[in-house]
């Protein structure tokens, strides 16, 4: 699983002071930190940028690219801030993210095929978010489409289904259940691409000390149905482990509740316990309340 | 070649719940099938039952054809439940509407005298709930549960907020425990994991909120089949508890039911009918000529 790492984002308040007052420092540290927990990529998350939009893009990609190696996700709604980014990535960047509403594909993609760098194609179009498997594989074949007479290969597009929370009232773990579904068929329909998730979003709205174990299990789960990379925290050091082969014994648990098996809780351990139960959540098979470890 | 009908059978129970004791009792849940599914293998021991509301003081906002029925005993609630009972309800349902700290902030102990004295007066059971402030409720409905010792009633609402407070003095007095949350599948289920931690599962009632037509009917309905299904489908033994929908108050406040009586009436009797569909065990009512209604049709055979 190629690992994106998320924690240099506006919305942190340390981030967007330091981004504000010019403080490298505080970016250098967390991109470090990030590379040193095993990310592969490192996300800059900018929001809008709406002032001194192409100057301060460049001085947040030279900052980082000071303090690592890694490759970087340029993570921008805005085109000018998109390209002011990939401009100055020194090695081949991911363009986070494009999709295929008309203005993403006019301002976005000829981006990618510009610098022919990767890129993040979610399934949103101009009708909003495609609520099923079908209509989702429906929007993502057209926007790939399109990128590809563009001269956008499929290997260098990395598929977003969009996770929402789990938590949505009602409607939450119906979107779990149909992104595993979505990630499981997606390279069977467009052979050789690529695919991402925003991780942390499925646990959105969740009690913060009850947010790692959704993340770690949904990884677990969308890796199996060859999830190629996530956007995630690489400072969890047990995702990290569930990735990198450190817990097999858990991700085979994991496995064997998707598949249905009747697992005796009595023989497990409570970690053990907390990811059956986890995982049975998320495939929808018993129903989500924040109190889900405790039932 | 003779068509037989496919039937569905259902692995999952709703728990059957007694309110009152002896003669004074009912039974609402215990089924394992879906609403009106009579044609799939199970049954539902207990056909929906039908409460009518009284408040512990006079009603302010009431419109003069909700006062009706009531009008020589509306002043004096021990008076008015008797007329329930007269009315043929199947419950009482008490409102400490006057405990709210917005209304009278009339005390936990007058509350308290009250309802004993009408569960003693009437040979119907009593459900009573409290205004539904949380910190309030946390102070009334102990005493509440005190007064009437022993008596097994259904009280509430429970919350997320005072479940822990509520719900051991139900328990510590022997009642069964009506649980509220706002409107959602996830929280409903969460407050049962948690009050079912110290309290039996067998006692609870489960209360969705029951919005009115036109103003959010639909989302209760698809909450409360939802509910259904899942205890009775997927059987989760955190939904499999009875609903109750508490409507009435919820028809009467609507600007057409206030307006007109038969338009009232139908604004009840339809919100009613959608909620009995979706699966409610127990239904609250505040006019005695929809709960007859409601009644009638459900006795069609």
């Amino acid at each position: 699983m190629v690992i994106i790492g998320e924690n240099i984002h506006v919305i942190a308040q340390a981030v967007s002071t330091a981004i504000r007052e010019r403080d490298a420092r505080v970016i250098q540290d967390l991109a470090k930190a990030q590379t040193e927990a095993g990310a592969d990529y490192v996300d800059l998350n900018v929001g809008p940028m709406k002032k001194d939009t192409e100057e301060t893009m460049q001085w947040l990609v030279n900052a980082v690219q000071e303090a690592t190696d890694l490759p970087l996700s340029i993570d921008t709604l805005n085109p000018v801030a998109m390209e002011a980014g990939l401009k100055t990535c020194k090695r081949k960047p991911l363009l986070n993210s494009a999709s295929g509403k008309s203005l993403s594909k006019e301002q976005m993609l000829p981006l990618a095929q510009k610098y022919s760098c990767d890129v993040v194609i979610s399934v949103m179009t101009d009708k909003g978010m495609p609520p099923d498997v079908e209509s989702k594989i429906e929007s993502i074949m057209d926007t790939v489409a399109y990128a590809n007479e563009l001269g956008i290969p499929n290997e260098n597009i990395w598929v977003d289904p969009i996770l929402l929370p789990i938590s949505t009232a009602g409607e939450g773990q119906r979107f779990t259940v149909i992104n595993l579904e979505f990630i499981n068929i997606l390279e069977d329909v467009l052979p050789e691409i690529k695919s991402t998730v925003g991780l942390s979003n499925t646990s959105n709205g969740v009690p913060d000390e009850l947010r790692p174990p959704l993340n770690r299990t949904y990884m677990v789960m969308l890796e199996r149905n060859r999830l190629h990379s996530a956007i995630a925290d690489p400072l969890d050091k047990e995702l990290i482990s569930l990735t990198k082969g450190g817990m097999p014994e858990i991700v085979e648990l994991i496995y064997r509740t998707m598949d249905g098996e009747d697992i005796a809780l009595s023989s497990l351990s409570q970690k053990e316990i907390e990811y059956v139960k986890t995982a049975k959540v998320l495939m929808g098979e018993t129903l989500y309340s924040d109190a889900w470890l405790e039932s | 070649m003779e068509y037989k009908a496919p039937t569905e059978e259902y692995t999952g129970v709703v728990r059957e719940v007694t309110i009152g004791k002896g003669r004074k009792s009912l039974k609402i849940g215990g089924e394992n099938i879906l609403p009106f599914h009579f044609f799939d293998k199970g049954s539902n021991p207990n056909p929906v039952k039908f409460a009518l509301e009284v408040l512990d003081m006079e009603p302010q906002d009431w419109p003069e054809h909700l006062i009706q029925p009531f009008k020589n005993v509306i002043a004096d609630p021990v008076k008015w439940a008797k007329k329930c009972e007269e009315l043929g309800a199947d419950a009482v349902f008490l409102r400490l509407v006057s405990t709210d700290p917005a209304v009278k902030d009339s005390s936990a102990d007058e509350a308290a005298a009250l309802a004993k004295r009408i569960a003693e007066a009437i040979d119907i059971p009593l459900i009573i709930y409290g205004s539904g402030d949380d910190k309030k409720d946390a102070e009334v409905l102990p005493k509440v549960a005190e007064a009437c010792d022993g008596m097994n009633l259904l009280i509430g609402p429970v919350q997320k907020e005072n479940y822990e407070v509520v719900g051991k003095a139900l328990l510590d007095h022997g009642h069964n425990a009506s649980a509220l949350s706002p409107l959602d599948i996830n929280l409903l289920k969460e407050l049962n994991v948690k009050l079912c931690k110290f309290f039996p599962a067998e006692k609870i009632v489960i209360d969705p909120e029951a919005a009115a037509l036109g103003y959010g009917m639909e989302y209760s309905f698809s909450l409360m089949e939802r509910v259904k299904q899942i205890g009775i489908i997927t059987k989760d033994n955190m939904t499999m508890m009875p609903l109750i929908a508490d409507l009435g108050g919820e028809c009467w406040k609507t600007k057409q039911a206030k307006e007109d009586k038969e338009q009232g009436l139908l604004w009840e009797g339809i919100t009613a009918l959608s909620f009995l569909l979706a699966g409610a065990n127990i239904i609250v009512f505040r006019h005695p000529e929809t709960s007859s209604l409601m009644k009638k049709i459900t006795e069609v055979k």
